[in-house]
C-alpha cells in the first residue's frame, strides 16, 4: 500500500455570504505520495484552489470557514494543530505558489529578500549563507544574472520571471509538498512550457511531492502521475495519469477528455460540455453532475454517490458503477 | 445599466436641456443688467444666485431624477439602507424649514436689550452679581431662564433663539450656493481638462495646482481682506476658491471614461467633441458629482463660520460663527452662548458627512447594501 | 541609469515647483491689485499719521511701491522686493516684517509640529488596528469616532475645551503665556489644549484614512503569499502592509497640510492666543498692515509648496515601481 505524506479526510469549507452558503468543498479525500505529482483538476469554481488553501488553513475567514474535515500530516491534523506549529509547517514542510505572480509579490521589497525571509526565518541561516542559498535558489529555477538581480523589484521582471522567483521562494526551505495553484494559467504558451520544465526537473531531483491544480488537461498530461478530478466541490473520479486519459470512467471526465481541441480529428466543431456550472448554495439532493450528465439515471438525482474502487489506483464517485 | 438609465434620461430632454439652461443664463444676464443700469434694484444680488441656483437644481438635479423615477428608487432604496444617512437627511430637511419659516416666527435677532442681557436658556438658572449703586455694593442676583428667550440672552440682550435661526438661514444659503459654484466650475473644468487632454488639460491642471497650493481657508481670509466682507461676496469668493478639489476628482473619473468603449463608439459614429462631452460624459460623472458636492457643504458652512467667528464675516447678517465669537467673549458669564452656535454647526456638518457617505455607497456599484 | 532616474526626477519636479511659486506670487499680486480702496491705501494712509512729515512718507512709500508707476514696473518690483528679502515695513509693530516673521514663526511650527506627530501617531494606530479587527466593535466604536472628529469645528472644540478645562476647571490658563521657555515642560502643558484642538479634527482624517489605506492592502495576494511562508502575522501586517500602505497615508497626511493644517492652525492660534504667524497675520488685517499680511500669505503658501515638493520626492523614493520605470 502506498504511504501518503498528506491526508485530506472528509474536508468541507463554507463560505458564509449575503447569498447563502457556498459549499466550496463538500466532503473531499484524497491524499498524496512522497515524490509524485498530483494534479487537482476541474473547471473554474469546482473548489480545487478552496481545497488546497484549506490545507494551509490559508481560507479568508470571513466569509470562509473549515467546517469539518481532518488533514494529516506527519502524524499531526493541520486542521487542528496550533498556529505556531502552522506556522512551522508552512513554508518549510509544505510550501504553495499562486495563480498570478504579479499580484503574488509584494511590490515594495526585491525579489532578493521576499526569496530569503522564509530562509532567514525557518532555517534561521545568517546573512551570507542566506544570499548565498538564495543565489543557487535563483540559478536553480533559471534566473539569469542572478548576482544582479536579486535587488531588482519585482515589476522588472516578466511574467514568466516572476513565477520562477516564486517557485525559488517556494523551495527556499526544502518543502516536502509543494502545492501550485495555477501556476501556469496567467502565462504564454511558451513560458508555460518552460515552467512546467521546471516542475519536471523538480520532482526528478528533490522527490518533492507536487499538488498542481489547473483547469488545463493539456497541462495535466505533461506532469502528472496521478490526477484527481473534482466538480462541484465533490471529487469525481481519481486515478493514474493512464487511468484518466485510457479510461475515464465518470462521464465528467469523459465530456472533459473529449472536449480536448484534436488537430488531426476531421470536425467542423469543438465539443463541450452543455448546461452550466452549478451554483455550490443549497446543491440539490444527489450527484451534483446529473443535470448535465448524458447518462445520469434516477437514482442520481436522488442520492449521492459513494466512492467507489474501480481498479487498483482508479476510484470514482458514480451510480453507474456502484 | 446606470449609464443606460442616465442615458435615456438626456435623451429624452436631449440637448435641448442644455439650450435651455443657456437660454435662463441669458435671460438672467439681461435682468441684471436692466438692474444695474436702468431700474432700481428689482432683486438683491442673493435673489439673483437664488434664481440661478434654483435653474440648475430643477434642470441637472430635480427633472433627471423625475424623468427616471426607476433610477431614482434605485438609489433611494439602497441609500435608505444606510440609516444614518436617513438621519442626516431628516435633520437637513428640519433644518431647512427652520431657516425658511424661523425668522418670520421669532423676534427680532439684532434687537439689543440690556435689561435681559445674559438670560441662560430655560431651565438653568445663573447667578449674576450686580453692583448696586444704592447700596455701594456687589449684589448676587439668581436669573432663571424664561420661555420669553427659550435659549437665552448674549451680552446685549438678544435672543439667541432668533440669533440661531438667522444663522440657519445663511449657513444654508451659503452652503448651497457656494458649492454650487465650486462645484459647477469643478465639474467643467475637470470635464474639459479630461476631455480634450494635451495642452488644454495641461494648462488648466497648471492652473488648478497652483490655486490648490494656497492654503484654503487662508486664501479665503486674504481675498476678504482685500474686498471687505458682504455675504453675497463671501459665497462667491468661497466658491471661487473651493472648486480645486473638485477638478481634480471630476477629470479623474472622466478620465477613466474617456477610455471607455461607449466613448469611442460615439466617436467613431461621429458625434462632435460637444456633444460627446455634454450627452455621455456629463450624466456620467454626474453621480461622482453630486457625492463630492454633499460632501463639500460641510467644509463650506465650516469655512464662512470661521470667517464670522474671527470678524471678517458679514456684520449685516446674524451668523452661527458671529454668535460664537460673542460667546468667547463671555465663557465666564453667559456659557450657552458659545455652547450653542457650535451644537448646532456641529449636527449640520454631521448630517451633512452622513448624508454625503450614505449617498456615497448608494451609487458606488461595487458596495452591497 | 537608473539613480539617473532619480535624480532627473527631482529636478523635473524642482522646475515644476518653481513654476507653481511663481504662479503663486503673481496670482497674489493679480488680487491685490484688483481690491477697491486698495489697502495699500489705507497703509499710507496709517503710516503718514504716525509721522511729522506725512508728506515724506508718501513720497517714500510711493517710491518704494512704485504706486504711481505702471503696472508692469509695479510687478517688477514686487518680484525683485521678495526675493532681495525686503518683505516691507509693518508699521503696527513697528519692524520690517521679516524681522516680525523671524521672532514669531517658532510659536506656529511648534504648534504644528506637535498637532501633527499627535495626529499621525494616534491616526495611524487607531487607522491600522481598526482595518485590522474589521467589522468588530472597536473598529465602529473608531469609525464612529473619526466621523464625530472630523465634523467638529474645530474652533469651537477649543472654545470647549476652554470652557471645561480653563474656566470651570481652571487647570489650564486661558491664554497662552510667551514668557515659558521654549523647551520646558510649562510649554508643554499650555500648549496641550491648543494641541488637541488642531490635533483632533486632523486625527480623525487620518484614522479614516489609515483605515482604508490598510484594508485596500489588506486583501492584496501577497499578504496571502506572505502568510504562505509561516510568518507570523505581525510580520505579515508590520512589514508587508504596512510598507504598501505608508505610501498613501504620507501622501494625505503631508498634503492635508494646504486643508485642515494651516486653515486650522490659523483658527486655534487666535483663539488661545498663540503669538504665530496666523496670528499676527489676523491682527495686522485689523490694522490694515497690509505687508504683513501679503507676506504671510506668502510664506503660508510656499510653505505648502516646499512640502508637496518634498513629499513627492519622498513618495518616489519609497516607492519602487516609479522609481525604476
Amino acid at each position: 500500500m502506498h504511504h501518503n505524506i498528506l491526508e485530506i479526510k472528509q474536508l468541507k469549507t463554507y463560505f458564509f455570504t449575503r447569498s447563502g452558503v457556498v459549499k466550496a468543498v463538500d466532503s473531499v479525500n484524497f491524499g498524496i505520495r512522497r515524490g509524485e505529482s498530483l494534479c487537482l483538476v476541474g473547471e473554474s469554481g469546482c473548489g480545487k484552489t478552496a481545497t488546497a488553501l484549506s490545507i494551509l488553513r490559508l481560507i479568508d475567514s470571513p466569509p470562509g470557514k473549515i467546517i469539518d474535515g481532518e488533514i494529516r500530516y506527519h502524524d499531526e491534523d493541520l486542521l487542528h494543530c496550533s498556529g505556531k506549529r502552522l506556522r512551522q509547517i508552512r513554508g518549510h514542510g509544505i510550501a504553495m505558489i499562486f495563480q498570478d505572480p504579479q499580484s503574488s509579490l509584494n511590490p515594495v521589497f526585491t525579489v532578493g529578500d521576499q526569496i530569503a525571509e522564509q530562509i532567514r526565518m525557518h532555517l534561521k541561516l545568517k546573512r551570507r549563507p542566506t544570499m548565498e542559498r538564495t543565489l543557487h535558489l535563483m540559478e536553480q529555477v533559471g534566473i539569469p544574472r542572478a548576482r544582479e538581480r536579486m535587488k531588482d523589484y519585482p515589476h522588472q521582471f516578466s511574467g514568466g520571471m516572476r513565477q520562477r522567483i516564486m517557485i525559488a521562494a517556494a523551495l527556499s526551505c526544502g518543502p516536502e509538498i509543494l502545492i501550485a495553484d495555477e501556476p501556469t494559467t496567467a502565462l504564454d504558451t511558451t513560458i508555460k512550457e518552460q515552467i512546467l520544465d521546471i516542475f519536471r526537473d523538480l520532482k526528478q531531483q528533490r522527490e518533492m511531492s507536487i499538488l498542481f491544480i489547473t483547469h488545463d488537461l493539456g497541462t495535466v498530461a505533461g506532469i502528472a502521475d496521478r490526477i484527481v478530478v473534482m466538480y462541484g466541490g465533490r471529487i469525481a473520479e481519481v486515478g493514474t495519469v493512464y487511468d484518466i486519459f485510457d479510461q475515464p470512467k465518470h462521464p465528467y471526465t469523459h465530456g472533459l477528455i473529449d472536449c480536448l481541441p484534436d488537430i488531426s480529428a476531421r470536425s467542423d466543431r469543438l465539443t463541450s460540455i452543455p448546461g452550466m456550472i452549478p451554483s455550490l448554495i443549497d446543491p440539490p439532493d444527489g450527484c451534483i453532475f446529473s443535470p448535465r450528465c448524458p447518462r445520469s439515471m434516477m437514482v442520481c438525482r436522488q442520492k449521492r454517490p459513494k466512492e467507489v474502487i474501480v481498479s487498483k489506483e482508479h476510484l470514482v464517485a458514480c451510480h453507474l458503477y456502484s | 445599466m446606470r449609464y443606460r438609465m442616465m442615458r435615456q434620461t438626456s435623451r429624452k430632454v436631449g440637448g435641448k436641456r442644455n439650450l435651455i439652461f443657456i437660454g435662463t443664463l441669458l435671460v438672467l444676464g439681461l435682468i441684471v443688467l436692466l438692474d444695474i443700469y436702468l431700474v432700481d434694484r428689482i432683486l438683491e444680488p442673493m435673489g439673483y444666485f437664488y434664481l440661478f441656483f434654483v435653474a440648475v437644481a430643477v434642470l441637472y438635479g430635480v427633472y433627471p431624477l423625475h424623468a427616471n423615477r426607476r433610477l431614482t428608487r434605485y438609489y433611494w432604496e439602497r441609500t435608505k439602507r444606510h440609516r444614518l444617512s436617513v438621519l442626516g437627511l431628516a435633520f437637513i430637511i428640519l433644518l431647512v424649514a427652520v431657516a425658511l419659516i424661523g425668522p418670520l416666527l421669532t423676534q427680532d435677532p439684532t434687537r439689543v436689550n440690556f435689561d435681559e442681557k445674559n438670560v441662560p436658556p430655560v431651565g438653568f438658572t445663573i447667578q449674576q452679581s450686580i453692583y448696586d449703586l444704592d447700596t455701594d455694593k456687589f449684589l448676587v442676583r439668581e436669573i432663571p431662564g424664561t420661555y420669553q428667550h427659550p435659549l437665552g440672552t448674549d451680552d446685549k440682550g438678544r435672543d439667541l433663539l432668533a440669533m440661531l435661526v438667522s444663522g440657519a438661514r445663511v449657513s444654508l444659503q451659503v452652503g448651497l450656493l457656494a458649492t454650487l459654484i465650486a462645484i459647477l466650475i469643478g465639474t467643467i473644468m475637470g470635464v474639459v481638462s479630461a476631455y480634450f487632454g494635451g495642452w488644454v488639460d495641461q494648462v488648466l491642471m497648471r492652473f488648478t495646482d497652483i490655486m490648490m497650493t494656497f492654503p484654503f481657508f487662508i486664501l479665503l481670509v486674504f481675498i476678504i481682506f482685500i474686498f471687505g466682507p458682504s455675504l453675497v461676496f463671501i459665497i462667491l469668493v468661497i466658491g471661487l476658491t473651493g472648486w480645486t478639489g473638485a477638478a481634480r476628482l471630476v477629470r479623474s473619473e472622466a478620465l477613466s471614461l474617456r477610455t471607455r468603449e461607449f466613448v469611442m463608439a460615439s466617436r467613431s459614429l461621429g458625434a462632435s467633441d460637444a456633444r460627446i462631452v455634454f450627452r455621455h460624459l456629463i450624466p456620467n460623472v454626474l453621480s461622482s458629482v453630486i457625492v463630492i458636492a454633499t460632501l463639500s457643504i460641510p467644509g463650506v458652512i465650516l469655512a464662512e463660520a470661521a470667517l464670522s467667528f474671527i470678524g471678517l464675516g458679514d456684520p449685516t447678517v446674524t451668523s452661527w460663527g458671529m454668535i460664537l465669537n460673542a460667546g468667547q467673549r463671555s465663557l465666564d458669564t453667559a456659557w450657552w452662548v458659545a455652547v450653542e452656535p457650535g451644537i448646532l454647526l456641529f449636527l449640520t456638518v454631521l448630517a451633512f458627512n452622513f448624508l454625503g457617505d450614505g449617498i456615497r455607497d448608494a451609487f458606488d456599484p461595487r458596495s452591497q447594501l | 541609469m537608473k539613480r539617473g532616474g532619480l535624480q532627473g526626477y527631482i529636478i523635473k519636479r524642482l522646475i515644476y515647483a518653481a513654476l507653481i511659486a511663481f504662479g503663486v506670487v503673481t496670482i497674489t499680486f493679480i488680487l491685490l491689485r484688483l481690491g477697491p480702496t486698495s489697502p495699500a491705501d489705507k497703509y499710507l494712509a496709517n503710516m503718514s499719521a504716525r509721522t511729522q512729515d506725512p508728506a515724506q512718507v508718501v513720497t517714500a512709500v510711493e517710491a518704494r511701491y512704485g504706486l504711481d508707476k505702471p503696472l508692469y514696473q509695479q510687478y517688477g518690483n514686487y518680484l525683485i522686493n521678495l526675493a532681495r528679502g525686503d518683505w516691507g515695513w509693518s508699521f503696527s509693530t513697528s519692524m520690517p516684517v521679516i524681522k516680525l516673521i523671524q521672532t514669531h514663526w517658532v510659536y506656529s511650527f511648534q504648534l504644528i509640529l506637535l498637532s501633527m506627530l499627535f495626529a499621525a501617531s494616534l491616526g495611524l494606530l487607531i487607522g491600522v488596528y481598526s482595518a485590522i479587527k474589521q467589522y468588530t466593535r472597536i473598529d465602529y466604536l473608531a469609525t464612529f469616532f473619526s466621523f464625530i472628529g472630523i465634523s467638529i469645528p474645530n474652533f469651537w472644540l477649543g472654545i470647549m475645551l476652554i470652557l471645561v478645562f480653563s474656566v470651570q476647571l481652571g487647570w489650564f490658563k486661558t491664554y497662552y503665556d510667551t514668557g515659558l521657555p521654549m523647551f520646558s515642560l510649562a510649554n508643554l502643558k499650555a500648549l496641550i489644549l491648543p494641541v488637541i484642538t488642531l490635533g483632533t479634527g486632523m486625527m480623525a482624517g487620518y484614522t479614516r484614512y489609515a483605515r482604508s489605506a490598510t484594508l485596500d492592502n489588506l486583501g492584496k495576494d501577497f499578504v496571502r503569499t506572505a502568510r504562505a511562508k509561516g510568518l507570523p502575522e505581525r510580520v505579515v501586517i508590520g512589514k508587508h502592509v504596512f510598507r504598501n500602505a505608508i505610501l498613501p497615508i504620507i501622501t494625505i497626511i503631508m498634503f492635508s497640510l494646504s486643508g485642515i493644517v494651516f486653515g486650522g492652525a490659523y483658527l486655534t492660534e487666535i483663539i488661545f492666543g498663540i503669538p504665530g504667524l496666523g496670528r499676527i497675520s489676523f491682527n495686522a488685517i485689523f490694522a490694515s498692515d497690509y505687508p504683513v499680511v501679503v507676506t504671510i500669505t506668502l510664506i503660508g503658501t510656499l510653505v505648502v509648496l516646499l512640502t508637496n515638493l518634498a513629499t513627492d520626492i519622498v513618495y518616489t523614493w519609497l516607492d519602487p515601481r516609479i522609481r525604476y520605470d
